[in-house]
């Protein structure tokens, strides 16, 4: 019986069968993020494998979810599924699709184009519902493993500045080395959540769902490209660090992950809103980078000093309070421009679901900085003058408590970034105009 | 723009493959003259773990630039973390920062996460295709070799299971080097794998 098992067991892992053939789209017309002069007569889509087509193989939706596409039909001889149009008045267009590869597997994919007008990014597809409380989560973790590895590197080499005791340095690596495999993993989940969000199908079918739309045409998709790539070189130069024991490559690691860090800038609303310039993105990167080595330090007081190097307790927390001093100013003054940029009227703070958000963030954050100048006025003195121990252990606790705060910042920012901000004014038209017009 | 410049899948493939057969290649000489030999010059103990660990970190453009589907994502994925795992836990042990030499299991695990990826990212069966015959060999090759550095985490000088090892990678290179997307395998290819292409 057993046997009989293992043997059924092995023939259902080596035969998993026709119904999982799949067949790949390799062109489409019109094709993605075009932007058509005049209404296509069809859309057309040709596969790697003959494929039937489905009732609803073919979905043209108008920005209100009409589907104008006619009844699509397969050419089995050029492997294509065809469905005719009517002519499309000037918009953004939404093309659905969906194809049974003969032997069984469906396959899905979702793009965009325009007639008339730019295509949007696939992420605002007709269907995909925006980013929801799961992609909040893994955005928050996402900032977190930022935290741990770019905030630890930068405590590392700007706060202690030389090697740690062994007990503590193998703190360091354990902590910074989870924010980094953390942050390749969480950025694939992240990236995979929008994904689902766009094609807007079952999990087995998401799985073989097209994502390259997501990939190669969005801001989103390529910044994710950039930073897994970057951050993939960050890892092997901590590891490496840690291996041979040269800091220099630490350096090497800090910077590349500051550099890549600017991924989120470039592909967040300081990028992609209206009113946004190279000056917003450097903003949004100072005060993203600011709130990592300021969170990060923290937990590397925490976590690493506190327990690990006594003997580095106080000069370790004076030169972090002078540095976070810095950040919190970098932090205050970002923070300020961009909040500026975002609400074009006062009144949207208390009006709209992104201004909500955002009083919540700026509460957490005057907490978090009210915490950090009572450690920086009250403790770091008497660390200086040369407190007693007790007093030196019962900061840990402080710092715990304002790390918790920290984070909440953290989630409350996640939270934002997935969020729409309040609509800009629509530009005036030029006084020129208006009298020409008349 | 970068469309552009990318290299053709097999191309890549070509390339892993020729650092598989270097690793089976040097994991093969440190078989046949024993560990105590292959060591006497200090920097080949680091020759094949650095190597599994720089291919791990080459396989991230892959995952990255490659990616059509989510299961093909998390496959590409996994390959570059066991890769590097397995490779920095080996360069690890040699450089004698990590001392237990269960650390080895880590090349097992890598064997046994490649495998199952390969397994379950090709939804065609064994001769749907001369690459969904090669992902079906590469994937149950890597899961019954996932013996060899089980064994050698136990015993080290085992001769049988160093060369199995060793003979892992030249096999996944042999079958990397063959592969092309749509072709025949043993006469076989299913009319609806599409035209022959590569």
């Amino acid at each position: 019986m057993r046997r009989a098992l293992v043997i059924a067991a092995l023939a259902a892992l080596a035969l998993p069968g026709a119904a999982f053939a799949h067949a790949s789209l390799r062109n489409e017309s019109p094709s993605y993020k075009q932007e058509l002069a005049r209404s296509p007569g069809q859309v057309l889509l040709q596969f790697d494998q003959s494929v039937v087509a489905l009732p609803k193989a073919i979905q043209v939706f108008t920005p209100d979810g009409k589907n104008l596409a006619g009844t699509p039909r397969a050419i089995p001889a050029q492997r294509e599924i065809v469905a005719s149009l009517p002519k499309l008045p000037k918009g953004p267009y939404t093309v659905r699709w969906q194809a049974l590869s003969n032997d069984g597997h469906i396959v899905t994919g979702v793009y965009t184009f325009g007639v008339g007008v730019p295509a949007p990014p696939v992420t605002e597809a007709v269907g995909a519902q925006g980013p929801t409380r799961t992609e909040d989560i893994v955005r928050w973790l996402y900032f977190l493993s930022l935290a741990l590895i770019v905030g630890g590197l930068g405590f590392q080499l700007l706060v202690v500045r030389g090697p740690l005791p062994p007990r503590a340095q193998r703190r360091f690596f354990w902590v910074t080395g989870i924010g980094a495999v953390g942050f390749l993993q969480v950025g694939i989940v992240s990236f995979l959540l929008r994904g689902e969000d766009m094609l807007q199908v079952p999990f087995g079918r998401f799985l073989y769902g097209d994502l390259s739309p997501l990939a190669n045409g969005t801001r989103f998709g390529q910044t994710f490209i950039a930073m897994t790539l970057g951050f993939a070189l960050v890892t092997a130069f901590l590891y490496l660090s840690w291996l041979t024991d040269v800091r220099a490559l630490l350096w090497v690691a800090f910077v590349l992950g500051l550099v890549f860090a600017s991924g989120f800038s470039l592909s967040g609303h300081s990028a992609a809103d209206a009113g946004h310039s190279w000056l917003s993105e450097l903003a949004d990167w100072v005060h993203l980078t600011a709130a990592m080595l300021w969170v990060g330090g923290l937990v590397q007081l925490l976590v690493v000093v506190w327990p690990g190097a006594p003997e580095l307790r106080r000069t370790a927390f004076l030169r972090f309070s002078r540095l976070a001093t810095v950040l919190v100013a970098c932090l205050l003054v970002a923070g300020t421009y961009l909040s500026i940029l975002r609400f074009p009227n006062v009144h949207d703070l208390w009006t709209t679901g992104y201004g909500h958000v955002l009083l919540i963030k700026l509460s957490l954050v005057a907490l978090a900085l009210l915490w950090g100048a009572a450690h920086h006025f009250l403790a770091a003195p008497r660390l200086a003058a040369g407190a007693a121990e007790t007093v030196v252990g019962r900061l840990s606790r402080s710092m715990l408590g304002e790390s918790a705060v920290a984070m909440a910042v953290l989630l409350a920012a996640a939270i934002l970034v997935d969020s729409k901000p309040p609509p800009q004014p629509a530009p005036r038209a030029p006084v020129a105009a208006h009298l020409g017009r008349r | 723009m970068i469309a552009g410049i990318m290299p053709q899948a097999e191309m890549v493939h070509w390339w892993f493959a020729s650092g598989f057969l270097m690793l089976g290649l040097l994991l093969f000489a440190e078989a046949l003259v024993g560990p105590e030999v292959w060591r006497r010059r200090p920097w080949r103990a680091y020759l094949w773990p650095g190597l599994a660990f720089s291919m791990g970190v080459l396989m991230w453009p892959v995952m990255a630039f490659y990616t059509n589907s989510a299961i093909h994502m998390v496959a590409h994925g996994s390959w570059a973390e066991v890769l590097m795992l397995a490779g920095a836990a080996e360069l690890g042990v040699a450089r004698g920062k990590l001392h237990s030499q269960y650390w080895r299991l880590t090349s097992s695990l890598a064997l046994v996460v490649s495998g199952t990826a390969f397994i379950v990212h090709e939804q065609n069966h064994w001769l749907f295709s001369r690459a969904a015959f090669l992902h079906h060999a590469l994937g149950w090759t890597a899961l019954v070799c996932a013996v060899f550095p089980l064994v050698l985490a136990f015993r080290p000088r085992s001769i049988a299971a160093a060369s199995g090892f060793a003979m892992f990678f030249v096999t996944l290179a042999v079958l990397l080097y063959c592969d092309r997307d749509v072709a025949p395998i043993f006469g076989h290819l299913s009319q609806f794998a599409g035209p022959m292409h590569r």
